[in-house]
C-alpha cells in the first residue's frame, strides 16, 4: 500500500498545487478552481484512508517481494455465482432515466421496478439457503 | 499443463447448451470475463453503427450540394457519430478490455464486486439504448453535436424528446462507468496475487488503475453538467441562461470531463500496445518505471488542460493552458522512447498483433505532432473548428482506440475464445484499414488550414474543396470495407480454426494470463506461478532465462530493468522437480487451414 498511498499524495499535492497557481491567476475562475481542488480531495481522502487502512492493518502478501501464493490462502471473500438483480436494478434505473427525459408517469414504473430490484439485490445472500 | 480438477470449469470439451439457458447464463453473469466479452461485443456493434454514420457523412460530402441526407438529418449524424464513439465505443471498449484481461494479470479469482461489475454493464447497455433511440422519435436524435454546447443545446434552440433522450442516456451511461470505475481500482489495490507487488503489476494493468482515476475525476462533473442541462430543458431551470454566462459555464464543466476522457481513452490502449510489443520484440519492457511515471504524469497534467478546447472563445487564461497542454507532450514523448528503447534490436516477428500495435505507433505520432501545434494558441486560432482539428482527433483517437483495439483482438483472441485468428486475413485487414485510414484523415489536415470548417453539410464548388473531399471519401469507404475481413476472420476462425492446447500461443507472453488455459476456468487459475518480476508467465515458461536474473526487492524509484540475477537455486529446483512448464511456442499459428484441423475442430459442434 506504500506506492499506492506515496502516487495518491504526489497526486494530491500536484491538483492542490495546480489549483491555488490557476485560481490566483485566473482571478478566480470557478469551475477550474473547484473542480482541481476537489481532485485533491478525492486523491488525497483515498490516500489518507489506504495510509490509515495500512498502519492498522500492516504489510500484505502482495506488497511482499518474497510473498508465495500460499500467503494468500483462505477466504477470498464472497463472489455472487450469478445473479438476476443488477437486471433488474438496472433496467428500473433505466426506466426512471428514460422517464426524465419522457414523462414523469413513467416514472411509477421505474421506482416500481427499482424498489423490487434494490430489496433482491440488498436480500439475495441473506434469506433462503444463505439466511442467517 | 495445468489440469482442471474443478468439476464447474468447462475444459475441453464443450457441451453444447440450449440457446436459451446460455443466455440466461450471460444475462445473469458474474464472472467478469463474461461481462467483459458483453463489453466487447456491445461496444463492437456500435462501433459499426457510429462508422456507417460516418459513411453517410462521407457520403454526403463527396461533392457540393445535399444528395443524401437532409441538413437535419447531417447534425444528427454527426452529432451521434461523435456520442457512439467516444461514449459507447471507446469507453465501454476499456470497461470490456480491462475487465477480461486486468484479474488475470495481477492473479484475481474475480473483480471485487462480480454484481456491481454486472450492473454497470447494463447501465451502460441501457444508457447507450436511450441516448441512440432518438433516432426513433418524431423530430429524430439530438442534433446539437457531441458536446452539446449551450445555448444550442437548450429546450428552445434544440426542442425535441430526441435531445432530452441524449442527455439522459449519457447521464445514466456515466454512472455505469464510474460503478466500473471504482470495481478496478478495488480490485487492483486488493486483490493482488502474493508477491504481485505494484511496481510488479504489468503496465495494462497500471493504465486501467491510473484511466479509472481519471473516470473518478471526470465523469461526476460530467453528471452535473448533464443533470443541470436535463433542468434545463425539462424544468425551466436557467443553469446555462446565456445571460448569465451559462455558454462558457457548460465549456468549462463539459470540457473538465472531455479532455480527461480523451485520455480515459488513449491510456488503456497505450497499455495494450505496451504488452505486445515485448512479446514480439523478445524483450522486456524499456524502463518499466519510467513508463508508470509517465502514464501518471500524463493523467495527472490531463485534468490541467481543458480550456484549451476554448481558446477561441477569448474568455480563458491562455497562456496556462497552452504550457499545460506543451507539458503533456513530454511525459507521452517518454512512452515513445519507452516503446521504441523496448523493440530496438530485439528479435522482432510481425504477427498481426504486432503488426497493428507498430499501426498505432505511426499514427498516434502524427496525432500528437499536430496536438502540439493546435496547443499553440496561435496557430490554434487560424485552424480552430476546422478540418485540421477534425484529422487530429482521429489521428489521435482513432490511431489509438481502433489500432489497439485490433492489436488487442488479434493478440488476446486465442485468450478469449480458444482460437486464433487467421494471420493472413488479419493482414489484410491490418493493410486495408491502415490504407483507408491515412486517406480518409491525412488529407483533412489541408482542408482544414485551406478553411473548410467542420460540422458544414455542405460546401461550394468554388471553394476548391472537392477534390481533398473524394479522396477522404474513397478512403472512408476503404476503411469500412476492411472490418468485412476481421468479421470474416472471426467467422472461420470460430468454425475451423484448431484448439489452442497450450497456455502461450505466442511463447514470450510475459504476465499471467499466459499462465492459465485458453480460455481460463471460471475463476481465472488452477494453479499461480511464483512471482518474482513484472513477467511471471515468462519466468515460468522460461526458467533458463529467469536463472540468469535476480531479485532486488527493493531497486529504488529508477530501476529501468528488473535484475533478477540469483534466482539460478530456484531455477534449478523448478527444472529439476518438473515445476517449471517447458516453453510454449508460436507453433500452432495458423496460416492457412488444412482440412484436418477443420475435422479436429469439428468435435466441438456436436
Amino acid at each position: 500500500m506504500k506506492v499506492t498511498v506515496a502516487m495518491l499524495s504526489v497526486l494530491t499535492g500536484f491538483f492542490l498545487l495546480v489549483g491555488i497557481v490557476y485560481g490566483i491567476w485566473s482571478d478566480g475562475e470557478a469551475v477550474g478552481l473547484g473542480a482541481l481542488l476537489l481532485c485533491a480531495g478525492l486523491t488525497g481522502m483515498i490516500a489518507f484512508y489506504l495510509g490509515v487502512a495500512d498502519r492498522r492493518g500492516g504489510p500484505i502478501p502482495e506488497d511482499d517481494p518474497y510473498g508465495e501464493i500460499a500467503d494468500g490462502a483462505g477466504e477470498q471473500g464472497v463472489f455472487a455465482p450469478w445473479s438476476w438483480w443488477p437486471l433488474v436494478l438496472a433496467l428500473g434505473a433505466a426506466i426512471s432515466f428514460a422517464a426524465l427525459a419522457i414523462g414523469w408517469w413513467v416514472m411509477v414504473i421505474g421506482a416500481a421496478v427499482g424498489i423490487i430490484g434494490l430489496i433482491g439485490w440488498v436480500f439475495e445472500y441473506s434469506r433462503g439457503i444463505h439466511a442467517h | 499443463m495445468a489440469v482442471h480438477l474443478d468439476p464447474t470449469v468447462s475444459a475441453a470439451p464443450v457441451r453444447r447448451r440450449s440457446l436459451g439457458s446460455q443466455v440466461i447464463r450471460w444475462v445473469t453473469s458474474t464472472d467478469h470475463k463474461t461481462i467483459g466479452y458483453m463489453y466487447l461485443i456491445t461496444s463492437f456493434v456500435f462501433f459499426m453503427i457510429a462508422g456507417l454514420m460516418a459513411l453517410l457523412i462521407r457520403a454526403e460530402l463527396f461533392e457540393p450540394g445535399m444528395q443524401l441526407v437532409s441538413k437535419d438529418q447531417y447534425n444528427q449524424l454527426f452529432t451521434m457519430h461523435g456520442t457512439i464513439m467516444l461514449l459507447l465505443f471507446a469507453t465501454p471498449l476499456f470497461a470490456g478490455f480491462a475487465n477480461i484481461i486486468m484479474p488475470l494479470q495481477i492473479g484475481a479469482p474475480d473483480v471485487a464486486f462480480p454484481r456491481l461489475n454486472m450492473f454497470a454493464y447494463w447501465l451502460y447497455l441501457f444508457g447507450g439504448l436511450i441516448a441512440v433511440s432518438g433516432f426513433l422519435t418524431p423530430a429524430g436524435a439530438a442534433s446539437f453535436g457531441w458536446f452539446a454546447y449551450a445555448p444550442l443545446s437548450n429546450a428552445v434552440n434544440s426542442p425535441g424528446l430526441g435531445g432530452d433522450l441524449w442527455v439522459f442516456g449519457l447521464a445514466l451511461g456515466g454512472f455505469g462507468t464510474i460503478l466500473g470505475a471504482v470495481n478496478f481500482i478495488t480490485t487492483i489495490l486488493t486483490m493482488r496475487a502474493p508477491g504481485m507487488t505494484m511496481f510488479r503489476m504489468p503496465i495494462f494493468t497500471w493504465n486501467t488503475l491510473v484511466t479509472s482515476l481519471l473516470i473518478l475525476m471526470a465523469f461526476p462533473p460530467l453528471a452535473a453538467a448533464l443533470f443541470a442541462l436535463g433542468a434545463d430543458r425539462r424544468l425551466g431551470a436557467q443553469v446555462f441562461n446565456a445571460e448569465n454566462g451559462g455558454a462558457i459555464l457548460w465549456q468549462h464543466l463539459f470540457w473538465f470531463f472531455g479532455h480527461p476522457e480523451v485520455y480515459i481513452i488513449a491510456l488503456p490502449f497505450f497499455g495494450i500496445v505496451t504488452e505486445i510489443l515485448p512479446v514480439f520484440a523478445r524483450k522486456p519492457i524499456f524502463g518499466y518505471k519510467g513508463l508508470i511515471y509517465a502514464t501518471i504524469a500524463i493523467g495527472a497534467l490531463s485534468v490541467t488542460v481543458w480550456a484549451h478546447h476554448m481558446y477561441v472563445t477569448g474568455a480563458v487564461l491562455l497562456p496556462f493552458f497552452a504550457l499545460m497542454t506543451m507539458l503533456i507532450a513530454v511525459p507521452t514523448g517518454v512512452k515513445y522512447f519507452n516503446w521504441i528503447g523496448t523493440i530496438w534490436r530485439g528479435a522482432i516477428t510481425f504477427e498481426t498483433p504486432m503488426l497493428w500495435a507498430i499501426g498505432f505507433l505511426v499514427s498516434f505520432l502524427f496525432g500528437g505532432l499536430t496536438g502540439v501545434i493546435l496547443a499553440s494558441p496561435a496557430l490554434d486560432f487560424h485552424v480552430s473548428d476546422t478540418y485540421f482539428v477534425v484529422a487530429h482527433f482521429h489521428y489521435v483517437v482513432f490511431g489509438t482506440v481502433v489500432f489497439a483495439m485490433f492489436a488487442g483482438f488479434y493478440f488476446w483472441w486465442p485468450k478469449f475464445t480458444g482460437k486464433m485468428l487467421n494471420e493472413r486475413l488479419g493482414k489484410v485487414h491490418f493493410w486495408l484499414l491502415f490504407v483507408g485510414f491515412h486517406t480518409t484523415f491525412l488529407i483533412q489536415h489541408w482542408l482544414g488550414v485551406e478553411g473548410m470548417p467542420r460540422r458544414y453539410a455542405d460546401y461550394m464548388p468554388e471553394d476548391g474543396f472537392t477534390f481533398f473531399n473524394q479522396v477522404s471519401t474513397v478512403g472512408a469507404f476503404l476503411l469500412a470495407g476492411s472490418t468485412l475481413p476481421f468479421l470474416w476472420n472471426v467467422y472461420i476462425t470460430t468454425k475451423r480454426a484448431p484448439k489452442v492446447t497450450v497456455d502461450d500461443p505466442w511463447g514470450y507472453g510475459a504476465s499471467l494470463e499466459w499462465a492459465t488455459s485458453c480460455p481460463p476456468p471460471r475463476h481465472n487459475f488452477t494453479s499461480l506461478p511464483r512471482i518474482r518480476s513484472e513477467r511471471p508467465a515468462f519466468d515460468l515458461h522460461h526458467p533458463e532465462v529467469a536463472a540468469m536474473d535476480h531479485v532486488e526487492p527493493d531497486p529504488g524509484v529508477l530501476d529501468w530493468e528488473a535484475d533478477r540475477r540469483g534466482e539460478q537455486v530456484g531455477a534449478r529446483d523448478a527444472s529439476a522437480n518438473g515445476e517449471s512448464q517447458p516453453e510454449q511456442s508460436s507453433t500452432i499459428i495458423v496460416d492457412d487451414m488444412p482440412q484436418t484441423d477443420a475435422d479436429d475442430a469439428g468435435e466441438d459442434k456436436r
